[in-house]
């Protein structure tokens, strides 16, 4: 329902139908999910027992003579697990339950090239920046031991847009993020040496306009 | 006291068939023995009013009750202060006068999705139910803006803060809050019901018996006694370790003094050490124990007067234990299904056992079935030692407590100081670079008898009658139990070791985990006036002299970590 709105919302958006040629500026929205490869993978590995996650998200390009492109875009993860203790190697789950919410705002700018030979490709790199929300309830907590944080941190990312209609086109990236400040001074992070929020995501949108 | 009357009666009686059940027998027989315990022969101890109650097996209602709340709270929101409170509703008191049309008008203003839900009986207020993905603290503060509202709040979450019913621990057990012991029996209210704590120590009062034994002449302090002849003596298994329905907490007795199965305590020191890790509780009697659903394995390494006496000897000073029973009680106790070893008890030797493990008063054999055990997955709790006032020749003032060093060199084996109720270093609590945790022991000094942890065990009076002139000297009974006051590292250990059972029940297998875990999770106690330390020796920072790494915390042990907190 979600995903029909928001195309609706990015048809009425896009760039008219009539309009023949790119035009010099698009604004289109995008739906995306991502599976992301923590850099703290030990302590997610530990109090949730796998290390890729999906996050799901959306936003918003602002495309400049189908060059240049800037991209807002918000996602949202949240994982039930269990508080732990790692040590000789091995997680010890303790089935007292953890929930971990993480919520990044990021601001890219990047830049499409053209292949002549696939005019239906378009390869994109982009950089910026993000404000990462990071919350983490437990069972059990006092007050003031949960944590409801946002920290800044930045990202890169590289791909390749694919058009499959003239409206319509899906996307698929690589996005390095690193998000200092969250982990590290405590809980499973620091006991783990792990100081990063970040990592490495592969991501897929699915774009709306042209 | 007439109750006390009758069971005495009641026991004579007993005491009376089973002695004549005796004397019959022995025409029988050409050899009599020195000593003879006829298990599960007697009454029950003298100490009424057991209740049952199995409100902390697993299976029990209120077990359920609270895994239920557990996992409710993971359905809950979290308040900007950072409680916990139910989603979906509003407490709500209107003023009197508010008319329900205007109630229902109200709520709406709140949340659009808001309404005035039936009145639950014993309610003065109203609840407002709200859609659950709503902010309840936004609506709260709308509805208490209301001039017609006397008071609106979030339904908060109400935490259960386990605090057991037994008499004594609110009056007398200091020690145990001490250590954050109500929030981790809030955690596992189960306390530690699948793991195996072995005592290894003087054994302990685990089942009714009656024994019968020749008592021979023996000399003490330098005055002679006289010889009691065949006695037939009244044994009860201390009714705050295992219950009337039966001993199916007890695992695997053994008693390596006189190598039978059968390690009864003759001293109350095991006993004693048993209830700080596993006296029943919330049975409304008596005090409480820190994993007081462990299953219990008595280990006897330590000889009593009486049981020398029992095997008829006359001299009654060598009591204790000596290396090789200790060593064999460990292994003893890792092929049999113990998962926590406690071993309140030690000796004095030099400071460089570790380097020069083969000179006199070192312990190679201990060190050697510690890893043993450690390599089989047993978590091991040493005490402390008790001599830091003492000068033991040749190693002078404030010794090295050999069992408690070889502990600090081995991953999965605690040693552990004693603390006193004001969280200062017990006065004569060893201290040197090898302690590593410290937990409640007690001291009388600036407590009095306040300052004792107290548990269930023989009432003395009924049991150490050979301390009595000659004259008054008779046949010990050990059916009556009171809450006795213990001081020392003895007592300090089995706290620990309860902690640790209830951390491996928790989910923490490894024992070398388990030590880093206590570690990390102890609350680091600054020695008044210094640090102790013997002469040209210093602790590691963190670590102290007197305390290790510090108070045993119970809760934090348990709660574990998340990923940033």
């Amino acid at each position: 329902m979600k995903l029909t709105v928001l195309l609706l919302i990015g048809l009425a958006l896009a760039a008219p139908a009539a309009a023949q040629g790119a035009p010099s500026l698009s604004i289109r929205p995008f739906v995306m999910v991502t599976d992301q490869s923590f850099a703290a993978a030990d302590s997610f590995k530990a109090a949730f027992s796998k290390t890729l996650f999906p996050f799901f998200g959306g936003g918003v390009q602002v495309l400049v003579h189908d060059r240049f492109f800037a991209e807002f875009g918000a996602s949202h993860f949240r994982q039930n697990g269990e508080r732990a203790y790692r040590g000789g190697g091995q997680a010890f789950k303790l089935g007292i339950p953890l929930t971990a919410t993480i919520t990044p705002v990021e601001i890219t700018g990047g830049y499409r090239f053209r292949l002549r030979q696939l005019p239906r490709v378009r390869p994109y790199v982009a950089a910026g920046f993000g404000s990462y929300g990071y919350k983490e309830t437990s069972a059990f907590a006092d007050p003031g031991e949960d944590v409801d944080t946002r920290h800044s941190g930045f990202v890169l990312n590289g791909g390749a847009e694919f058009r499959l209609h003239r409206w319509i086109g899906v996307a698929a990236d690589v996005q390095y993020s690193h998000v200092p400040g969250i982990f590290g001074q405590g809980g499973l992070s620091q006991q783990a040496g792990e100081t990063d929020l970040g990592g490495v995501a592969a991501r897929f949108k699915l774009v709306v306009g042209r | 006291m007439g109750g006390f009357r009758a069971r005495t009666l009641c026991a004579t009686l007993v005491v009376v068939v089973a002695g004549g059940l005796i004397v019959s027998l022995r025409g029988q027989t050409a050899d009599e023995p020195q000593m003879l315990i006829q298990e599960h022969l007697g009454l029950a101890a003298v100490d009424e009013g057991l209740i049952q109650d199995d409100s902390h097996t697993p299976s029990s209602p209120e077990t359920r009750l609270r895994a239920a709340l557990r996992e409710a709270l993971l359905q809950d929101r979290v308040g900007a202060s950072g409680g916990h409170y139910r989603p979906g509703r509003v407490i709500v008191k209107f003023r009197d006068e508010v008319a329900m049309p205007e109630r229902r008008a109200a709520a709406r203003a709140a949340s659009d999705t808001g309404e005035i839900a039936d009145r639950p009986s014993y309610a003065d207020f109203d609840i407002v139910r709200i859609d659950p993905a709503e902010d309840a603290e936004e609506a709260a503060r709308v509805l208490r803006q209301r001039p017609d509202v006397q008071y609106a709040q979030v339904a908060h979450r109400v935490h259960a803060l386990f605090v057991p019913n037994d008499p004594l621990y609110a009056t007398q057990q200091w020690n145990l809050p001490l250590i954050n012991i109500e929030k981790a029996w809030d955690i596992q209210p189960q306390a530690g019901s699948s793991i195996t704590v072995a005592v290894i120590d003087t054994g302990m009062a685990y089942q009714n018996a009656t024994i019968t034994a020749t008592l021979p002449a023996f000399r003490s302090g330098g005055v002679n006694y006289p010889a009691l002849g065949r006695v037939t003596i009244p044994y009860s298994a201390a009714p705050q370790l295992v219950s009337a329905t039966g001993s199916s907490r007890i695992v695997a007795p053994h008693d390596f003094v006189n190598e039978t199965a059968t390690p009864l305590d003759f001293e109350g020191h095991g006993t004693h050490v048993s209830g700080t890790i596993g006296q029943l509780t919330n049975d409304g009697i008596g005090t409480a124990g820190v994993a007081f659903n462990v299953k219990l394995m008595p280990v006897k390494v330590l000889a009593s007067e009486w049981d020398l006496l029992f095997a008829g000897f006359t001299n009654i000073s060598n009591v204790g234990g000596s290396d090789d029973d200790v060593a064999r009680g460990i292994r003893y106790a890792a092929d049999n299904g113990a998962r926590i070893l406690n071993m309140s008890l030690g000796s004095s030797g030099p400071p460089d056992c570790a380097t020069r493990p083969n000179q006199s008063d070192c312990s190679p054999v201990i060190e050697a079935a510690m890893r043993y055990a450690v390599g089989k997955g047993c978590f091991i709790v040493v005490a402390g030692g008790n001599e830091f006032e003492d000068t033991v020749p040749p190693y002078g003032k404030n010794p090295t407590s050999v069992l408690a060093e070889i502990a600090s060199r081995i991953p999965g084996v605690v040693s552990v100081a004693a603390i006193d109720r004001a969280k200062e270093h017990a006065y004569y609590s060893s201290s040197g670079s090898y302690v590593e945790l410290s937990a409640p022991g007690g001291s009388e000094r600036g407590f009095g008898s306040t300052g004792f942890v107290r548990q269930q065990t023989f009432d003395f009076t009924f049991t150490d009658t050979f301390l009595l002139p000659p004259s008054q000297y008779r046949a010990p009974r050990f059916d009556v139990f009171g809450y006795i006051g213990y001081i020392g590292t003895s007592m300090a250990a089995p706290h620990v070791a309860g902690v640790a059972a209830m951390l491996m029940q928790q989910g923490v297998t490894d024992p070398v985990v388990i030590e880093e875990i206590l570690e990390k999770t102890a609350v680091a106690l600054i020695p008044a006036g210094g640090d102790q330390c013997p002469p040209g020796t210093s602790a590691a920072a963190p670590r102290t002299c007197s305390f290790g790494f510090g108070l045993v915390d119970a809760r934090a042990a348990l709660r574990g970590l998340g990923l940033a907190k």
